[in-house]
């Protein structure tokens, strides 16, 4: 037993079976709200991370594939009866396409350049479907229609389905990021990332990892928004193409450790975490409490600790590995 | 000698404690009887109905929001001041008020919390459209009724817990239509409006039923919400050879727009439909400009004896008059308490079933436009109206149609 | 026809000089300090509510205001270089552009607990009168507005190229190390940047204020116009960002009148997305970063 405690396969193993009992174990339906939410941002954060944190192209503007994904699905179901499991992949698609011209013409913008340049086209979206009322309902948005329990709709009764969903969502964004942390993708994103002129002089075409990166980015975003829209009934374009979806994803990654595997989740937890206490202390009736909180910790992460509070956990951590290693009487240095 | 005093002292010492223990015995059954009493009433006392009221008080909608509550809280006060549900056993309610910050998602959380939090039995809100409508969605599935004072059409369809005892965005749009001749007998409109579910679908019902009235819309515009500068709106405006202006929108643009007419001069009537244009704090902004400037508005507080009792109460707790959604509000919570004395249950259930059947035409549940209530199948008021409201004196009158008028129109 | 179309243009242009004095504001520190400043919106909005307390609480009119405005904001300027800017500067671009975004929400919001989003508004003696050029009507406020915009441009160029500290700046903006070589101290002149830019952010505030009314989430929209300025304009190019806020103001305006009222953002959008994509280092060339 104490062998397999030192592995860190086990931790996650651990914290999966948590995670897949979690609704079991509370019954509140809104506890389990907050962890839908917290699963939801957690993989937005692990999306945006692909491209902000590796590739380091700090995006403020994913906030358009979100509301891509969210509309594309939203219109097939209602337009077209496509149900919304097939209508999220479609949006997906949807938002790796619209990733390629955007990516052509932001890519070539270094730093907070390109970070305008995101919020521009995130806008600029934004404003099309408030201006276009005849194919996406335009301001008003539009409500799914009831269909009461229908799973095969992507509708459930209760809040537990909807959890389990966005528990594969974010396993899935995990996966993918550990899977890409390990392969020679991962070794060039991460070139590109900390010096792209360093990184093409030796011969990588950063352009194209970029953009690869990008498609990943943008899909993953894209299932977020239509799982979103699916969860509160409910779209329109203020929703769809959000700001505050692209500033929290940025922010849970950068809080919680920007281009690491678990920064996005951890971020999520203590941000949509210490949002949830304010609102249980503090009731309603305080408006910009939460976000003047979110932007002091964020502030202090900046200051203090560039690479995210993950540091402080891999520090725990190790502490705890190196003393179970200790008691198994393994070399340390294993 | 010291005998008899210690007698006596001993004699008066038991007198004294005799007399103690008396006074103790008369104040401890006093006490005790007391005691008795407050546990058999709390026995028999009713359990408080816990009603929710779902409104904006931060972020964008945020004044208005909180008249809102404010009238909310006056209104249970009045409900439970009159005995509360006397087929309950004069159970007071107890009004649980939820902050949906002005934000779509929000809303979405927090109806799901207070649904499933709190023993409800019915649920009043949101105030802005689009956020009603997901309310309004949340409370569908959960079975939960809602009353709203919200103007959006969409509300009324495929739904059967939602009630709206007030009149809608085509019934406003009617209405603004038929003032203008109360202005121009050649009336020339342009509609500018805010790209929000409420612009949309008011000016949609302008634009539709415009010909059929009689009136020429010489302009059509959506405009994005959070102008920098309202002039531009204004010199199309005027290049349109409008005579009359239709601006629909919250407060915030309004007040640019106004401002902006001003400012550059343009002389034109104007009718600011109902949302930010027929609150307090649009005169407080805009200033005597307002004066003589129209409106419509679902409830005004001029409009029967009860709306003005319940206006003197409001103004004086709260300094300002009592506003169009604020006033509606009051009424629901009657509606609610109406519902609840005849399903005389706190079964949500049984209260929607008991507001399908409701039929008032007295005392403040029907203290709107019409003075009666009665709910259609699809949750409308069968006799809802809307009313056209003038600013007058820093105060809103109502001044058509006819019947509901109690003010004379003053000519501008 | 030639009315509306002349009547358009000079709404632009006045808004247009509005847009200049904060845009002005984020290309200087971009260009001497090398940080895109996200916040400098809520620095206008920090300046209108200012200007809102002083003009309710003790009848002070807007323009006087606008020296106090300038200066408190001038004073947080220095502080927020020293104490803030000056440690993320060798970070890299992470915590440059999410340190002054983290600051623009934080002082949003600190802004809604404290006022809360109720608008404010002031009227002045002249709010709501316009002087007459033909057929054309320009506010005065606006005008007013524009003239003093105009006139502290003036005054920044003038002190950019003619004082010893303003040619400082300037070499320290074109090369910081052989700056840091003739003995100029960076720091200081980076103090005296940021603390001008949030001055001039500060009048733009007292500027809006007679005609615009104020909330927490004012600044916002105003910076958003004067991030497309700048970099139409050339990150770094005071002029160019001056030149750009005036054709953005006028391009928004006329796309209201011509294209439709909802269609003026995304003119200006689309203009930027246009610029980055024919010249990316903005109509005047310039700095690149």
């Amino acid at each position: 037993m104490r062998r397999f405690v030192s592995q860190g396969g086990f931790w996650v193993g651990a914290l999966a079976a948590i995670a897949v009992a979690l609704p079991f174990l509370v019954s509140s339906t809104f506890a389990i709200d907050i962890f839908i939410r917290v699963l939801l941002f957690a993989f937005i954060g692990v999306a945006w991370n692909l491209m902000g944190g590796y590739a380091k192209q700090l995006s403020l503007g994913h906030a358009a594939y979100f509301g891509l994904g969210a509309y594309t699905s939203t219109i097939l179901l209602i337009r077209y009866d496509v149900s919304p499991w097939i209508g999220m992949l479609a949006g997906g698609i949807v938002a790796m396409l619209a990733s390629l011209p955007i990516g052509a013409l932001c890519f070539r913008l270094r730093g907070p350049y390109f970070a305008i340049a995101t919020i521009a086209t995130a806008q600029v979206l934004m404003l099309l479907f408030l201006k276009f009322r005849d194919f996406a309902w335009g301001a008003e948005g539009t409500t799914m229609p009831n269909l009461g329990d229908a799973p095969l709709m992507m509708q459930f009764d209760g809040k537990a389905p909807y959890y389990y969903v966005v528990l594969v969502l974010l396993a899935v964004g995990l996966a993918i990021t550990y899977w890409i942390e390990r392969s020679w993708m991962g070794y060039y994103l991460v070139a590109v990332g900390e010096d792209e002129d360093a990184a093409e002089a030796i011969g990588v075409d950063a352009l194209q990892i970029k953009r690869n990166i990008y498609l990943v980015s943008a899909f993953l975003t894209a299932l977020a928004g239509t799982f979103y829209v699916q969860y509160i009934y409910f779209i329109d374009p203020n929703t769809a193409f959000s700001f505050n979806v692209s500033v929290e994803a940025a922010l849970v990654s950068i809080v919680g450790g920007i281009g690491t595997l678990w920064g996005p989740v951890i971020g999520t937890v203590l941000l949509e975490g210490t949002s949830a206490l304010l609102q249980s202390w503090l009731g309603g009736g305080h408006g910009g409490v939460q976000l003047t909180v979110y932007s002091l910790i964020l502030i202090a992460v900046i200051l203090y600790r560039p690479a995210g509070l993950i540091g402080i956990l891999t520090a725990a951590y190790d502490r705890v590995i190196a003393g179970t290693k200790r008691l198994n009487k393994v070399p340390l240095d294993d | 000698m010291i005998g008899e005093e210690m007698m006596a002292t001993t004699w008066n010492s038991t007198l004294a404690k005799r007399r103690n223990r008396r006074d103790f015995l008369k104040k401890s059954t006093g006490a005790i009887a007391l005691a008795v009493f407050a546990i058999a009433r709390k026995a028999f006392a009713a359990e408080p109905v816990n009603i929710g009221g779902l409104y904006p008080l931060t972020g964008s909608f945020a004044q208005i929001g909180q008249g809102c509550v404010n009238a909310a809280k006056l209104a249970v006060q009045m409900v439970n001041e009159a005995g509360g549900i006397k087929s309950l056993g004069g159970a007071p309610l107890n009004l649980i008020v939820s902050d949906v910050q002005s934000d779509t998602t929000v809303t979405r959380t927090e109806t799901d919390r207070l649904i499933s939090a709190y023993k409800l039995s019915a649920i009043h809100g949101a105030f802005a459209s689009a956020l009603t409508l997901i309310a309004s969605e949340v409370a569908e599935r959960a079975k939960m009724p809602l009353l709203t004072g919200s103007s959006s059409d969409q509300l009324n369809k495929n739904r059967r817990y939602t009630f709206t005892p007030f009149s809608r965005a085509s019934q406003f749009a009617e209405a603004q239509l038929q003032m203008t001749k109360l202005v121009s007998d050649s009336p020339k409109v342009a509609v500018i409006f805010e790209n929000t579910a409420f612009g949309t679908s008011t000016s949609n019902g302008l634009r539709e039923q415009a010909s059929g009235q009689g009136v020429e819309v010489v302009m059509f515009e959506p405009y994005s919400a959070g102008l920098t500068d309202a002039s531009p709106l204004i010199n199309k405006v005027r290049a349109s050879g409008a005579n009359m202006l239709f601006p629909v929108s919250y407060l915030n643009d309004l007040i640019l727009i106004i401002r902006a007419i001003r400012q550059n001069g343009l002389e034109i009537a104007i009718n600011g439909g109902s949302g930010g244009f027929v609150i307090p704090d649009f005169y407080k902004n805009v200033g005597s400009v307002a004066e003589g400037l129209l409106g419509v508005a679902h409830w005004n507080h001029d409009v029967n004896a009860d709306a003005r009792k319940v206006n003197e109460n409001y103004k004086k707790q709260y300094g300002e008059f009592l506003f169009e959604y604020a006033g509606g509000l009051v009424a629901q919570t009657f509606m609610i308490a109406d519902a609840l004395e005849r399903a005389a249950s706190t079964d949500p259930q049984k209260v929607r079933d008991a507001l399908s059947t409701l039929d008032v035409s007295s005392g403040y549940a029907a203290m709107g436009p019409g003075g009666k209530v009665k709910f259609g199948p699809n949750g409308k008021n069968i006799y809802a109206h809307p009313v056209g409201v003038q600013w007058q004196h820093g105060d809103l009158a109502t001044v058509f149609p006819k019947e509901d008028a109690r003010a004379p129109l003053l000519k501008t | 026809m030639l009315t509306t179309i002349a009547q358009a243009v000079v709404n632009g242009l006045l808004i247009g000089g509005i847009y200049a004095l904060v845009s002005i504001g984020v290309t200087l520190i971009f260009g001497v300090v090398k940080i895109v400043n996200f916040a400098q919106g809520e620095f206008v909005m920090i300046g209108m509510y200012i200007t809102f307390f002083l003009a309710t609480s003790f009848g002070i009119d807007p323009l006087i205001a606008l020296v106090i405005s300038m200066l408190a904001l001038f004073f947080i300027g220095v502080l927020l270089q020293h104490f803030l800017i000056r440690r993320v500067l060798e970070l890299g671009d992470m915590p440059q552009i999410f340190l002054t975004f983290a600051l623009s929400l934080l002082l949003v919001n600190i802004a809604l607990l404290l006022f809360t989003a109720n608008y404010r508004t002031v009227q002045t003696a002249y709010s709501e009168t316009a002087i007459h050029i033909g057929a054309i009507n320009v506010p005065l406020a606006k005008l007013i507005a524009f003239a003093v915009a105009m006139l502290l441009s003036g005054l920044l160029w003038m002190f950019l190229h003619g004082t010893d500290l303003g040619k400082a700046m300037r070499a320290a903006a074109q090369n910081r190390d052989v700056a840091m070589l003739m003995g100029i101290n960076p720091d200081r002149v980076y103090c005296v940047a940021v603390g001008v830019a949030l001055a001039l952010a500060g009048a733009a505030g007292s500027l809006l204020m007679p005609f615009y009314p104020a909330y927490p989430l004012v600044g916002q929209i105003f910076v958003l116009m004067a991030f497309v300025a700048v970099v139409l304009g050339t990150l770094g190019n005071i002029t160019g960002a001056l030149i750009a806020s005036l054709m953005m103001g006028v391009a928004e305006s006329l796309g209201i009148q011509f294209v439709g009222a909802d269609s003026g953002l995304i003119v200006v959008f689309v203009m930027l997305l246009l610029t980055l994509a024919l010249r990316p280092n903005g109509l005047f060339g310039g700095w690149s970063r």
